[in-house]
């Protein structure tokens, strides 16, 4: 959005008026917000910390009385974290690298190419956000197998490259980089490719990073591929094997499911950490700019 | 938006005029053949990854398939059979009203925070609200169901103790039909409210200082301005904000999967689930297809009717 | 200024040169674990058995391969331990797995699927136990014959089973003796349970509930069903299968045994059924006992061991879990299902089903019958999540650390009633569950809904069993 002055002018004589309780009320209204968000993760990471015999006393110890880490050596004896954390991570990651390449060449190429049926093609790679995985599964599974990639950790990460959202926010970024850059590179005789390599390419890199954040946040978590496409233990990632900490018939100990919890949430939020800017300006950015 | 954006991806508008002919055509070529190739790994993988799964798919309603046995041609009758399952109606009634619910309530929250948010305060304390309300967001769906399965349990959980503090007495979350499905929203809500806060707040950052503040000043009571220009300001940020609320609001699985796994009876039950069901549970692919293809219809309609509603109340400056 | 901000941008550019580097070389690295290709015996003709991954430990599983390795040197075989949220899930993967040309030699089914794998996929082993019967006589002998007519469809033998859990009673004492209340006699009634849980809701705080259960097909309103001497679905038993009992049992328990049972007409709406749900029903109007949640029972163990429950339904895998939640073994017991009108109590077996597509059916066969021996069970069974199938490895020193004092139960629970039978599960067992569990939800979660719910249930069901799969 650009100016609008006429209008602001006349906001900005308008009020003035109250700012009573204003500050104080709004600040408390949201600490509350923002405390009954939290307050369930915070009930997960004290539950994990409590012995299984504390985990259901009401009201619920915030700071258990008897802090033990054995619910989190339960997890380690009950599943191999190691593994399935190296899986995890190579899935995440190489999809993550995949995203950044696919949707950083087909944004540049959607925000500053001319070629024929932009339009129906942008709209194609936007529509497939509107196809629920669930309906695909079995034939893309069937694609897989005609691949010889069923159950195998590449048969996850192969086909979450082309990215809807992800191409749409470097689109986005691409747009938004002002375009007399690449036209006086054009007039000093630049081609496309040159002013994509010299150009443009250069200053993609925090858009590309919020595709990666992105990428990572939403593939880390991911549950319904995984579970459909890997078939073999040693293939499994985090939250496929935090299953198993369940227990058949659910004889498993909520401490030690709250523990695997919490040690897969670890790593998506040192990424929320180290990743929150980029990823609140890429969700930002996606309403934003047009 | 829309005059700049023209312009912007037409590199070849400001050398075109009176230019020999050559030049810009091997210049398009380059274009063409970079665009090509830059498209190709997003394309190609779509093309195999979704429309031929897609495909795949509506042929796949027309056949009668177990995986066990070699498939059998149906024609319709596969459609025939969901049309007239009531677990199949319910599942999309089911839906619709999660879709309402849950979008609006997100919206709703979203835009209240980001507008509260806005208000005066020191800027650390609005970068400690602004990541508690966008955290839930960095974590697993189906991890975080487990967790309010526990807190929403109606004789032992958290939230009736709490409650009953207010004397308000045990509220069957999970185990009463309306309670089921309220309780689904609002676990999904509490988790996604995030995405729309934060699309909210870079809207407004983007509205201009002065607009803002003339707002803002008024707090709580300046409703009324809030409606009549912070909105209409922030109405294409709204509009990204439903479109992909609702789009995935319409695929919701791992919250009723979890906490209820549709129940009781079929009051939870939503599309996705009843896809998953017939397909890897019950074994009838078909089936699960062609419900599979009518929820895609069914989403593609909803975001054509928004885009056409939007034209009406969508005001891009 | 111009050249710090080139060489920024040469940094930034060897920088990511770098990184690409690094990640091709972590590429190339791991190229054998993003195709599988390090997973041992995954293309190299081994014997390939596929397991419910919560059922087993890893070490457990160790114990297994290795000591089949010891057995049948010449035999490859690999664990495929497979991750699943329950038995129908399981199915699911492993019928994926199927349809992927992957499937496994051998698969560990537990009653819910014995018909479905029996009818569509499965291998009868009668000509493998006919021909090894002199060493299947010990086998047999410590088997109670309605466990293995449980793995009976149509006449043959489909699996051995190796474990099973029936419904019992499990009492905290702590609750009992907060209600000055006795351990329950063996004989107890429905009006004595009736009695037991006023009695405990009356000493208890408001954050008790006297009795929980979960709504699955195992253990949920089946015990129920099944005290009151009706079912689900009409049962029947299919002709056949003397060839075992004559040469394995002796007369007395062979009597009345046949070829596997059959459940075929619905019978939701009759009056045994309805009789159980209205019991259900009122013992909720009475706060006696929880609505029952859908999904597995992962709130029980916690609210259980904790005395927020007094009495529930499970079998011998409980005594393991609730010693793991940290129970004392004298902190509950055990106790029979009571009666109603008759004492039958309902069970699930579980033991490997033979794919008709191996391609190794006697290296196959050979693993069923290692699986099914004392030994290997003594190995794979140490923590007590569930009872074997092996009379003779119920015993005191097994129970001693975990519990429960009166652990004869879990046995005797067979060799007591010897109608005791297995939970309903037709070949069509995935959407009779989805039916049973969805209207028995509907039935409970509000007063005077018992009756319409049945009414849909009966109709669902008619409408499932006319199903060919």
């Amino acid at each position: 959005m650009s100016r609008v002055s006429p209008l602001s002018q006349a906001t900005l004589s308008l009020s003035r008026a109250r700012y009573s309780l204003g500050p104080w009320a709004r600040i408390a209204g949201l600490a509350v917000c923002a405390l009954l968000t939290l307050g369930p993760v915070i009930w997960t990471v004290s539950t994990s910390l409590r012995t299984p015999a504390d985990s259901f006393n009401l009201p619920p110890q915030i700071i258990p009385t008897h802090p033990s880490t054995a619910a989190y050596h339960g997890v380690f004896d009950q599943i191999d974290v190691w593994l399935l954390a190296l899986n995890s991570t190579l899935v995440t990651a190489l999809i993550a690298v995949g995203q950044m390449i696919t949707a950083g060449l087909a944004g540049y190429a959607f925000a500053r190419l001319d070629f024929r049926f932009k339009k129906p093609l942008f709209g194609l790679v936007l529509a497939t956000m509107m196809v629920p995985l669930q309906v695909t599964i079995v034939p893309v599974f069937l694609v897989l197998k005609s691949m010889g990639l069923t159950d195998t950790l590449l048969g996850l990460i192969i086909p979450a490259f082309p990215t809807a959202f992800g191409t749409f926010l470097m689109r986005q970024y691409f747009l938004g980089m002002p375009k007399d850059l690449g036209e006086a590179a054009m007039l000093d005789g630049a081609g496309p490719w040159r002013i994509f390599r010299s150009v443009y390419a250069p200053l993609a890199t925090p858009g590309l990073a919020i595709v990666g954040v992105l990428a990572f946040n939403y593939h880390w978590n991911e549950f319904f591929r995984p579970l459909i496409l890997e078939t073999s233990g040693q293939n499994y990632t985090l939250p496929l094997g935090l299953v198993s900490l369940q227990g058949n018939l659910g004889t498993g100990s909520i401490s030690v499911v709250l523990a695997g919890v919490v040690l897969s949430m670890l790593p998506a939020v040192a990424v929320f950490l180290v990743g929150q800017r980029p990823l609140r300006e890429g969700i930002t950015s996606a309403g934003v700019n047009r | 938006m829309t005059n700049t954006q023209v312009s912007a991806v037409r590199p070849r508008a400001a050398s075109a005029p009176g230019t020999v002919a050559e030049r810009p055509s091997a210049r398009e070529r380059g274009t063409r053949l970079l665009a090509a190739l830059f498209l190709a790994p997003t394309v190609v993988g779509i093309v195999v990854f979704t429309v031929v799964p897609i495909i795949g798919s509506v042929v796949l309603s027309l056949f009668h398939w177990n995986v066990i046995d070699s498939p059998g041609f149906a024609g319709t009758a596969n459609y025939r059979e969901v049309f007239t399952d009531s677990t199949v109606l319910v599942s999309f009634r089911n839906t619709l009203v999660f879709m309402v619910f849950a979008v609006a309530a997100q919206l709703l929250i979203a835009l209240a925070l980001a507008l509260t948010l806005n208000g005066r305060m020191p800027t650390w304390l609005r970068s400690v609200f602004r990541s508690a309300f966008f955290f839930p967001l960095v974590l697993s769906a189906a991890s975080i169901s487990v967790v309010m399965k526990y807190l929403f349990n109606q004789d032992f959980g958290v939230i009736n103790w709490l409650i009953g503090w207010f004397g308000i007495a045990p509220v069957p979350w999970l185990t009463s039909e309306h309670g089921a499905l309220a309780t689904v929203i609002i676990v999904y809500v509490w988790q996604q409210f995030g995405f729309s806060f934060l699309l909210f707040v870079g809207g407004l950052n983007n509205i201009p200082k002065e607009i803002h503040e003339a707002a803002a000043l008024d707090g709580a009571t300046g409703l009324r301005k809030h409606l009549s220009i912070t909105l209409p300001l922030l109405s294409p940020t709204l509009l990204v904000a439903s479109v992909v609320g609702i789009i995935n609001a319409l695929q919701v699985f791992e919250q009723p999967y979890v906490l209820t796994d549709g129940g009781p009876g079929d009051s939870t039950r939503t599309v996705v689930m009843v896809i998953y069901e017939r397909a890897f549970e019950q074994l009838r692919f078909g089936e699960a297809s062609a419900v599979g293809v009518l929820l895609f219809v069914l989403i593609m309609a909803v975001t054509a009717v928004q885009f056409r509603l939007s034209r009406r109340f969508v005001h891009y400056q | 200024m111009t050249d710090s901000h080139l060489s920024r941008r040469a940094l930034l550019r060897y920088g990511s040169y770098g990184a690409g580097a690094a990640a091709l070389a972590g590429t190339a690295a791991s190229w054998d674990r993003l195709t599988g290709n390090d997973i041992p015996g995954r293309n190299d003709g081994s014997l390939v058995v596929a397991t419910l991954g919560s059922a087993f430990s890893p070490d457990g599983i160790r114990a297994l391969v290795e000591g089949f390795r010891k057995l049948h040197p010449d035999i490859r075989v690999r664990i495929n331990a497979v991750q699943a949220v329950d038995w129908s899930d399981f199915f699911a993967k492993i019928l994926t797995q199927i349809a992927a040309g992957t499937a496994p030699d051998l698969v560990y089914v537990a009653t819910e699927g014995v018909q479905l794998f029996a009818r569509h996929l499965g291998v009868p082993l009668d000509r493998w136990a006919k021909r090894d019967a002199a060493e299947l006589k010990e086998y047999f002998a410590d088997v109670h014959p309605s466990l293995v007519e449980s793995m009976m469809y149509e006449g043959s033998l489909y699996q051995l089973p190796i474990e099973f859990n029936a419904a019992d009673m499990y009492l905290n004492t702590q609750v009992l003796k907060r209600a000055g209340a006795d351990f329950p006699a063996a004989d107890w009634t429905r009006d004595d349970f009736t009695a037991l849980l006023r009695r405990m809701k009356k000493a208890g705080d408001s954050h008790f509930t006297p009795y929980f259960w979960t709504n699955r097909l195992w253990g949920g309103v089946v015990p129920w069903l099944f005290a009151n001497g009706t079912n689900l679905l009409a049962e029947s038993k299919a002709p056949g299968g003397a060839w075992l009992w004559d040469s394995f049992y002796p007369a007395a328990q062979r009597q009345g045994r046949g070829g596997g049972f059959r459940w075929t007409t619905p019978q939701a709406t009759a009056d045994r059924v309805a009789e159980a749900y209205d019991y259900l029903a009122s013992l909720i109007q009475e706060d006696l006992c929880t609505r029952p949640e859908g999904g597995n029972g992962q709130n029980l163990i916690g609210v259980f061991s904790t005395g927020r429950v007094g009495v529930t339904p499970a079998g011998g895998f409980w005594a393991g879990g609730l010693h793991l939640a940290g129970l004392r073994d004298d902190g509950f017991d055990v106790q029979y299902f009571p009666r109603w009108r008759t004492r039958r109590h309902q069970f699930g077996a579980a033991g490997y089903a033979l794919l008709r597509t191996s391609k190794k059916q006697d290296a196959a066969w050979e693993f069923i019958k290692y699986s099914a021996r004392r030994d290997t069970l003594t190995r794979l069974f140490t923590t007590n999540q569930t009872t074997p199938a092996r009379r003779s490895m119920l015993t005191g020193a097994r129970y001693q650390e975990t519990g429960p004092a009166h652990w004869r139960v879990f046995y005797d629970t067979l060799d007591t009633f010897p109608d005791t039978g297995p939970i309903p599960a037709p070949p069509q067992v995935a959407e009779v569950t989805q039916v049973l569990l969805k209207h028995t939800g509907t039935a409970l979660a509000s007063p005077r809904s018992v009756g319409p719910a049945l009414r849909r249930m009966q109709g669902d069901l008619e409408k499932a069993m006319e199903r060919d799969v």
